[in-house]
């Protein structure tokens, strides 16, 4: 039961999922592109858990943070002829420099315009992207991005991709159990009280988007060199909100929601007989989930497990007449 | 020049359309539903597969029954939080099976049908009687939510239910029963407006996220309070974007809506106060 109370217990799931899914994969083709793209549009979940879960941030913008990820490198290497690992920090950083300029703006505002700035941005991104022929190729795109060296292999480049989502899960959970994590924590319950306890909100705030941010441009980095071709179509709106609602229906609030969120939807989506019944499906299984356990996939099964440990005991300890009424039990217990 | 804003008056009154619903559901209930264009669009689908004026009225019941299925989630929703950013992305969620499902039935072909084939002259100004039928009903029917909010015995449990909620539901006003009729009227109102583009200048599957968009730009530019403000920012987005398209490139147009909202959500017009459905 170690595993349990461990400050990183999250990780250490993710890494033995990792590992499966590395194992797995390759047996068939098919399976690989799946799990690949599911490793990518993982990490680009899990940026939008960090922001909307931790930082409160509705962010509508990380498809747009991905898709600059995915453009900076995609210049790189086709224009400049430099080797993709050398787009890899432009790709986490351009995105986390816009990232922490949009938050620093955003941060005072109320939850529900927050979300609508981020959504007018990525739109006005996704034009710019559409226009702007010199440096992203307009409608056409940017096709033959070169493959990542030494990962050219599908498997190969799978290990990388899961290897990407294990590291972000790491910073991501050492994050919440630091000093900012813990405060961030405060923000979101509290913002007066913890401007009370003196911390500077808008700062933090900034900073967990930014972070984000990177996780995305990271994600985008990936997708860039997997497909090797880029558009404004490829990382857009819609991905931005899928990456969202994946997030939300895993349960936002835990670090592992956003990775559970993915697998199902992306998993099941592939079973959905035409690529057009995915929207009917994505949007259904956020209303459900938002209706029925609204802190997500993660949060419904933690209050069962919950529930169930605060009657156990109950029922071992308990009298007669108390056992006959199990529901007081369960209301009163923490 | 003048034509420019001609037409920008033209195709502004259609979006002032688009911004009452979220005027009314904003101010009733401090949240924002995002379907409005996917209304629209799924009437202007249901009207195509219907032949003849009854296709009309089959395009805005079909309207007003997505605006009902909002209502179910929106109070099962209350049911269990007070937080209106849920409502906000559930209502992104019905937005997206709106889409899928009109992707699904009727394919990627644009919707669009042209009613008048005459054109009518003013002095130069070349107009499709299309264009002064979509202005005249934008007009009455903003008249008519203006009166509604005004005169009536709804209009002020409109009105109350947005000031002071609870306050309200201690005066025996029904508040969940108020927002959801600002959200029916919302399906009505974004399924006409739908049904306006559809006989002017059409639009295809894609469009339900754009057209909420521009609904919410107009309904926000001069603060989101009444329906006159909501006509006022309608035309004024409609004239921009005409003026833009005709002066600068494709780009800059395409941009307008989503600049506007940036630049007066920057500016803090949906400050925290209004925010709570606080009314100076």
């Amino acid at each position: 039961m170690t595993w349990r109370t461990s400050r990183r217990r999250n990780t250490w799931i993710m890494l033995a999922v990792a590992v499966v899914a590395c194992v797995v994969a390759p047996l068939k083709p098919v399976w690989l592109d799946t799990v690949v793209l599911t490793g990518i549009l993982a990490l680009i979940s899990l940026s939008a858990g960090l922001s909307f879960g931790q930082a409160g941030i509705l962010s509508m913008a990380q498809g747009a943070f991905a898709a600059i990820g995915a453009y900076a490198t995609a210049v790189c290497t086709t224009r400049l002829g430099l080797p993709a690992w050398a787009g890899l920090p432009l790709a986490i950083a351009l995105p986390a420099v816009l990232a922490w300029v949009l938050a620093r703006m955003v941060t005072r505002m109320p939850e529900l315009a927050t979300a609508l700035a981020t959504l007018a941005l990525a739109t006005l991104l996704e034009i710019v992207a559409r226009n702007w022929d010199a440096v992203t190729g307009g409608y056409v795109g940017i096709a033959g991005i070169a493959p990542v060296e030494g990962f050219g292999v599908g498997w190969r480049f799978n290990i990388l991709v899961w290897t990407f989502v294990v590291l972000a899960v790491l910073v991501y959970e050492n994050l919440m159990n630091s000093a900012h994590g813990r405060a961030l924590n405060i923000v979101r319950h509290d913002r007066t009280r913890a401007m009370a306890d003196g911390i500077a909100v808008a700062p933090l705030l900034s900073a967990m988007l930014a972070t984000s941010g990177a996780m995305a441009g990271a994600g985008g980095w990936l997708y860039a060199h997997y497909i090797t071709y880029m558009s404004p179509q490829s990382l857009d709106t819609v991905a931005s909100i899928s990456a969202l609602l994946m997030a939300v229906v895993g349960g936002v609030g835990y670090i592992l929601g956003p990775v559970v969120g993915t697998f199902l939807l992306s998993l099941l989506g592939k079973l959905l007989p035409a690529q057009e019944a995915q929207g009917l499906f994505y949007g259904g299984a956020l209303i459900v989930i938002l209706v029925m356990a609204p802190e997500g996939l993660l949060g419904w099964i933690h209050r069962r497990l919950e529930r169930k440990a605060a009657r156990e005991p109950a029922a071992v300890a308990t009298t007669a007449t108390e056992a006959e009424h199990p529901a007081r039990t369960l209301e009163t217990a923490p | 020049m003048l034509e420019y804003v001609f037409r920008g008056l033209l195709n502004g009154s259609v979006y002032a359309l688009l911004a009452l619903p979220m005027t009314l559901f904003f101010t009733t209930a401090a949240t924002v539903d995002f379907a409005i264009g996917a209304y629209a669009l799924l009437a202007a689908a249901v009207a195509t597969a219907v032949a003849g004026p009854l296709g009309i009225a089959a395009g805005l019941a079909s309207a007003v029954v997505a605006s009902l299925v909002m209502c179910v989630i929106y109070v099962l929703l209350k049911r269990t939080s007070k937080d209106g950013i849920r409502v906000a992305l559930a209502s992104f969620g019905l937005s997206l099976a709106i889409s899928s499902i009109v992707l699904i039935v009727w394919g990627t072909k644009p919707f669009v049908r042209q009613t008048f084939t005459t054109v009518l002259e003013f002095g130069g100004l070349r107009v499709n009687p299309q264009g002064l039928l979509n202005v005249a009903i934008s007009i009455a029917l903003v008249a008519a939510t203006w009166l509604v909010l005004q005169r009536t015995q709804l209009g002020r449990m409109m009105r109350a239910a947005a000031v002071n909620a609870p306050g309200a539901e201690l005066a025996a006003i029904p508040v969940i029963g108020v927002q959801c009729g600002a959200l029916v009227a919302g399906g009505m109102l974004g399924g006409t407006a739908g049904l306006l583009i559809l006989h002017s200048s059409g639009m295809d599957f894609t469009a339900s996220l754009g057209l909420t968009f521009i609904g919410f730009a107009a309904a926000i530019i001069f603060g989101i309070r009444s329906p006159v403000r909501c006509l006022a920012g309608g035309l004024g987005i409609g004239v921009i974007e005409a003026l833009a398209a005709g002066y600068t490139s494709g780009m800059v147009t395409s941009m307008v809506p989503s600049l506007f909202m940036l630049v007066v959500l920057l500016s803090g017009q949906l400050g925290a106060g209004r925010y709570s459905g606080d009314r100076p």
